[in-house]
């Protein structure tokens, strides 16, 4: 250890804590990919939740007044960022294709963090042969690659809408990850000091593991959850882009729109960018929010405000 | 060392069981029969029982499953229904393709990642290392079809520079001693091809090489950082050795560690964006065989690719592992 790394531990020893989550919250106010970050994640968010009220027209209404014979016309004050080949406004399209990657993409999260970390808990707490089973259950589906894994569970065309194959394709690739995490944080809370003292006053099991393991062990899984949501968000719109969207073409998916402007791409350019961007914008705000996230929960920097 | 690549290569074990058990399980439950997806338009109940009995899918599901691990360590992985193919030749002739192009990409990744975060850290703070993690920042958070469409148009569409399909220009002649065509065209001293290759490689590349580009940028950078300030470092600034000889020897070698773990974490990721990257520039590899294949409903090529590919990905993660050993010698092996 370092002379400078021995005073920043002094110091931190000597700093007033508050809460973890009160000292994060002033890491995270200070950071500017944090703000940044912010800033993406509440438009993609006010967007999807308020769609109707800005997009301009229906994303399936069809426009063919003003659809020159060849395509695509761009933007103009009418259609502000054109319209696509078969008349549609570009910009409804990519305002309520937020809509569909901000529910998609919390959904699929949702599945993939609540059944990963059930798996988690268990095989971290129980441990034995009940873990031995899930963990090589887990190593299993990371074995595959996991957009195969999700093209895989789309392709199985379960008798429900496509959307909802989508969101369980998505959040089963994210089972393992959750599985894993969760159980070797719970496996490093389980050997500390104080759950060994609450076990030694008779705290019963259940309540170790809710009151004292799990609160503890779960600032790694909220760093991940939110780098999940890109992740998500890209997966969503690969299995799009892929031909495996919502059963209806016209649904506005970023993804399906990308794949069927690359027809167009010498002719109008522009209708694979607007959605590219939207991708990217969001996936870069979840990203910056989770890499803060990571900092600011890390314990080895607590007190370091 | 042995003793570890030993029980590593036994731990594959209950994994591959668990996969061909999953793999073999997804393929009944998947709606319409391949014997239905063979004949289409023909298929009347006749000939599907004949095609159901051809290809042994009329007996039970656990014979089924016998003869397909039977067969399957035996090295058999079945016929492609669509190009009535053994799986284990496509495998042969396809593999090469993805190995070239994930090197390419690794190549593409590591030759400009390690120096652009090393840089970074060099001139910390600098309009250059606020690029750096710019780019970065954007490698990562750009989907693979983006950047892929993006370059398309860029590179093929308006320059005009690059071709967009293929491995190679279907009117030049070249000889495959290996399978893998940029050897190929070495070996054979084709230069024509060999530069034809080249250029339909660049660009899948690039959209392939991205992402592992972006993170190893940013790990170099933290890891030089994190080094500059060792104790070791500055015992040797103090002994006054020449700075070029201190990042070199105890700087870069060391930041070298993390990076080299992330480099092979990367590589197994690559095969999942292979199946992305070979779709969009109908790159002839592995993952677009195997897309094309679930959209066909080609139950041999699924069953024996998915297995192929797992495996592949678990050895790479071996690898890995031991190479990390290597590498560092503080790791003790338990």
């Amino acid at each position: 250890m370092s002379i400078a790394e021995i005073e920043s531990t002094e110091l931190a020893l000597n700093a007033p804590t508050g809460g973890l989550w009160r000292e994060a919250w002033q890491r995270l106010r200070r950071n500017p990919g944090a703000i940044v970050g912010s800033i993406f994640v509440l438009t993609f968010i006010v967007v999807g939740i308020f769609a109707p009220l800005i997009a301009r027209y229906s994303p399936t209404e069809v426009d063919f007044n003003h659809l020159p014979l060849s395509c695509c016309p761009g933007p103009s004050s009418r259609y502000w960022f054109g319209q696509d080949e078969v008349g549609h406004d570009v910009y409804s399209r990519v305002i309520y294709g937020a809509r569909l990657s901000l529910i998609v993409g919390v959904v699929s999260v949702c599945v993939g963090l609540s059944v990963g970390f059930v798996l988690g808990a268990i095989a971290g707490y129980v441990g034995g042969v009940v873990d031995t089973g899930i963990m090589r259950l887990m190593d299993v589906m990371l074995a595959i690659p996991g957009l195969l894994l999700a093209i895989g569970i789309v392709a199985l065309e379960l008798p429900i809408p496509r959307i909802y194959q989508i969101m369980i394709a998505v959040g089963v690739t994210n089972i393992p990850i959750f599985a894993r995490l969760l159980r070797g944080s719970i496996l490093a809370q389980r050997e500390n000091d104080f759950v060994l003292a609450a076990r030694a006053v008779g705290v019963r099991r259940p309540t170790i593991l809710f009151g004292h393991i799990l609160p503890n062990a779960i600032s790694p899984v909220i760093v991940q959850a939110t780098l999940a949501l890109a992740t998500a968000i890209i997966d969503v719109a690969a299995l799009g882009f892929l031909g495996l969207g919502p059963e209806d073409p016209a649904t506005p998916e970023w993804g399906n729109m990308l794949a069927s402007a690359q027809d167009y791409l010498s002719a109008q350019p522009l209708l694979a960018i607007f959605p590219g961007i939207a991708i990217v914008i969001t996936v870069l705000g979840f990203n910056l929010i989770g890499d803060a996230l990571r900092e600011a929960l890390d314990p080895k920097l607590r007190g370091r405000v | 060392m042995l003793r570890f690549v030993v029980r590593r290569l036994l731990l594959l074990l209950p994994i591959l069981i668990g996969l061909s058990i999953l793999v073999f399980a997804w393929i009944r439950a998947l709606p319409g029969s391949p014997a239905e997806a063979l004949l289409g338009e023909r298929a009347t109940p006749a000939n599907v029982e004949a095609v159901k009995h051809r290809y042994g899918l009329d007996k039970p599901i656990t014979t089924q499953y016998a003869d397909y691990v039977k067969a399957t360590v035996s090295g058999d992985l079945g016929t492609s229904i669509a190009s009535r193919r053994s799986v284990a030749s496509e495998i042969r002739q396809r593999f090469p393709t993805t190995l070239q192009l994930a090197f390419a990409a690794m190549v593409f990744a590591i030759g400009a990642g390690i120096p652009l975060g090393y840089f970074a850290a060099k001139r910390y703070g600098s309009w250059f290392d606020h690029a750096s993690l710019f780019v970065s920042l954007i490698g990562v958070s750009i989907p693979i079809f983006f950047l892929a469409v993006i370059l398309k148009y860029v590179f093929a569409v308006k320059l005009g520079l690059l071709p967009t399909v293929g491995q190679i220009s279907p009117l030049i002649d070249l000889e495959h001693p290996t399978g893998i065509y940029l050897l190929d065209a070495l070996l054979t001293r084709n230069w024509a091809a060999f530069w034809d290759v080249l250029k339909h490689l660049i660009l899948p590349a690039i959209a392939l090489g991205t992402i592992p580009l972006a993170i190893i940028a940013r790990i170099t950078r933290a890891a030089v950082l994190d080094v500059q300030n060792e104790d070791y470092v500055r015992t040797a600034r103090a002994k006054g050795l020449p700075p070029t000889l201190i990042d070199r020897r105890h700087i870069l070698r060391n930041a070298m560690l993390p990076v080299s773990t992330i480099i092979g974490l990367q590589t197994g990721l690559l095969l999942s964006g292979a199946v992305l990257t070979e779709t969009v520039f109908a790159y002839p590899g592995i993952g677009s065989w195997i897309a094309n294949a679930i959209f066909n409903r080609d139950y041999p090529v699924i069953q024996g690719g998915v297995l192929f590919l797992a495996i592949m990905f678990v050895l790479v993660n071996l690898l890995v592992d031991v190479s990390y050993a290597i590498l560092n010698p503080r790791i003790r092996l338990s």
